[in-house]
């Protein structure tokens, strides 16, 4: 054994569950890892989320937060109120009560946001990307990024922007940047995978939406950024908490385990619709309660023409991706 | 209560522990970089220990009082003055209106100093904290570091302020502070044997590394690490170069994260959430040292401890704030 050795405890593998490791992260931190295998698999997110809820309705003393995100959630917790071990104990139990994929039911609201392809801001974007940053960049051919798009994944725009819209997306935790989710197609014929922009932006819209490999990303506020652009959606996050659906904090999405499903329309209807958030305040955002039962999900993956669909995609962006120059 | 003549660097308002419990919504906990200079600060002069006080990086600033109340100037030394002469560090100061308080720079060693002011400095609360998040620029005082003209009310404080001029930390708790500081951290998440190897590690904890340039309130970049720190060709589905994982959360505050081959500390600012390993954790106690080292000239250490030994330090420190003696005068 290692003077180096992290991992404080383990959960053998049963049934549909991964080997669960407990790793130390410091003093007041504790990574839960699902697995040992670096892989992208929501059901991994499915389970983290369902132990984080019940995680957290333990309204255990001590715990500060918790971080989920794709095959891991990082524990946040005041080791002078609850001791390492025991929080592992609690944590430890929840999983214990999760026994496979049919007790796995997530509360998971589904948020419409109109989108607008093509828009002129997040062509503005790519406009100065190539004046400061990256002239002639091969993700910027046209001025825009949704031709490369399509290049690396061996289909048409019109392709793309299909697949954008039929799937709902999962935010598996948001991060990185204040209100920010990582959202990953539900429906594996939209598995859409570009590569990330090289070097960064310096500048990207509120409401651009973009994909870097196989994650999509609504900007909640201007900032820098790395995502193939596509589109510009309404405001999902307000600093100043005027408008009543911020009235509780300055974020749209919850920190994980919503859906969100674009519907196409105009430039000026999402302009209208950020004057309607951001200055009338009497925007009314399309918020539906609702679940995901992951047992229905897995049939719903397994059905033929989803698995057929899957791999014809897929075969078709193995062919995209040798031809489309890399960043 | 206090207002800028002179914004120097970088002068922010900064509380502690900071914005806690919005990382799962990506905001980072932002707060003071040096958070035992700012707590100390504040027993000086009866605040609780975590109230908002002015970050002062890199020195060269003025102040006017536009009201009379008590100071403590704590953490790096830049000469302060009040109207020209010598105030010192560490002690409740009485000022008066008119009075005007100058920072020179940086002297041998430590880099921020902080600012306390008797009820604390009054900027509206977002989120359960006065702290300036610069990176997302909210928070603090509107969202930036502090210019011209700017002037901060104090909050009212309770009892009375007679007897709170004079008196001092008492000198044997004065932090110490150097050029080369001393980090204790705890390996992980990521580690032997899946990530980086024995050697790897071992290098890390023995290696006295730079304090780059490029080092600010979100990470402090540090000098890279050979090829042989890695246990792994690549990243698997988390990316082709061996610091690359699969997104996930960030042991923020204290995280050492590698980014190609380059460890940085990630700190008050920082990312929440991303792509990358993170080898350690400075221990909670010793957060307030990253704040003090000199960007381009300093250096930091490893020093690798327990979970226990972490623990360990929060308390000492939590009982050195509650000692009889910590105040005397």
């Amino acid at each position: 054994m290692s003077k180096y050795d992290v991992i404080m405890d383990t959960l053998p593998p049963l049934g549909d569950r991964p080997e669960i490791l407990f790793r130390q992260a410091g003093d007041g931190f504790i990574q839960v890892e699902y697995g040992r295998v670096q892989r992208v698999e929501l059901l991994d997110s499915f389970r983290i989320l369902a132990a984080d809820t019940k995680i957290k309705k333990k309204n255990l003393t001590g715990l500060i937060e918790t971080l989920p995100s794709l095959r891991a959630n990082m524990i946040h917790f005041d080791p002078t109120i609850i001791a390492p071990q025991r929080l592992i104990d609690e944590i430890k139990e929840v999983e214990e009560s999760i026994s496979g994929v049919d007790d796995m039911v997530i509360d998971s609201r589904i948020i419409t946001l109109p989108i607008a392809f093509e828009d002129s801001q997040t062509k503005l974007a790519v406009e100065l990307y190539q004046k400061q940053i990256r002239p002639n960049a091969p993700n910027c051919e046209d001025g825009y990024n949704l031709s490369y798009m399509a290049l690396c994944n061996g289909c048409t725009v019109q392709d793309i922007k299909d697949k954008l819209l039929t799937t709902d997306w999962y935010n598996s935790g948001c991060g990185f940047w204040p209100g920010g989710g990582f959202f990953w197609p539900m429906d594996p014929r939209a598995k859409l995978n570009v590569p990330k922009y090289n070097p960064p932006r310096i500048w990207t819209p509120e409401g651009a939406v973009g994909i870097g490999g196989a994650c999509l990303f609504t900007y909640t506020t201007a900032t820098g950024g790395g995502y193939q652009l596509f589109g510009r959606t309404i405001p999902t996050f307000q600093f100043a908490m005027t408008h009543p659906q911020f009235k509780d904090g300055p974020f749209l999405y919850r920190p994980s385990g919503d859906r969100i499903r674009f519907v196409e329309t105009s430039e000026d209807e999402v302009i209208s619709i950020f004057e309607h958030v951001h200055e009338k305040t009497d925007y009314v955002y399309k918020i539906e309660e609702s679940r995901i039962v992951v047992k229905d999900y897995l049939a719903f993956l397994a059905q033929d023409d989803v698995v057929k669909g899957a791999a014809e995609f897929a075969a078709s962006q193995a062919k995209g991706m040798q031809i489309a120059p890399k960043l | 209560m206090i207002k800028v003549i002179n914004g120097g660097i970088e002068i922010l308002v900064e509380d502690w522990p900071g914005r806690i419990g919005y990382m799962g919504l990506g905001m980072a906990a932002a707060g003071a970089m040096d958070n035992l200079a700012l707590q100390l600060g504040n027993l000086i002069v009866g605040n609780d220990t975590g109230a908002a006080g002015l970050e002062i990086a890199g020195g060269y600033c003025e102040f006017e009082f536009t009201a009379a109340g008590v100071i403590s100037i704590t953490g790096a030394d830049m000469s302060p003055t009040i109207n020209g002469s010598n105030v010192p560090l560490w002690e409740a100061i009485a000022v008066k209106t008119g009075d005007k308080l100058k920072l020179d720079h940086i002297g041998e060693a430590g880099f921020r100093a902080y600012l306390a002011v008797r009820g604390g400095i009054d900027v509206p609360v977002y989120l359960g904290s006065r702290s300036t998040c610069l990176f997302g620029s909210y928070g603090g005082f509107e969202g930036r570091k502090l210019a011209v003209g700017d002037d901060l009310p104090a909050l009212p404080s309770d009892g009375t302020a007679d007897g709170i001029a004079g008196r001092k930390l008492n000198p044997k708790y004065i932090p110490a502070y150097t050029n080369v500081w001393e980090l204790r951290a705890i390996p992980g998440p990521n580690s032997v044997p899946d990530y980086v190897s024995e050697a790897g590690m071992d290098y890390f904890f023995s290696t006295t590394m730079k304090i780059s340039h490029n080092a600010n309130r979100a990470a402090y970049r540090l000098e890279e690490v050979p090829a042989e720190f890695w246990a792994r060709p690549d990243g698997g589905a988390g990316g082709s170069h061996p610091s690359n994982i699969v997104d996930h959360g960030y042991n923020m505050r204290g995280a050492i994260n590698v980014t190609g081959n380059t460890p940085s500390i990630l700190i008050a600012d920082g990312p929440t959430l991303g792509g990358f390993v993170c080898v350690a954790n400075v221990i909670n106690a010793d957060l307030w040292k990253i704040g003090q080292g000199i960007p381009s000239r300093d250096k930091v250490t490893f020093t690798a401890v327990t979970v226990a030994d972490g623990i360990a330090a929060r308390l000492e420190r939590q009982a050195m704030f509650e000692a009889d003696d910590l105040l005397i005068g």
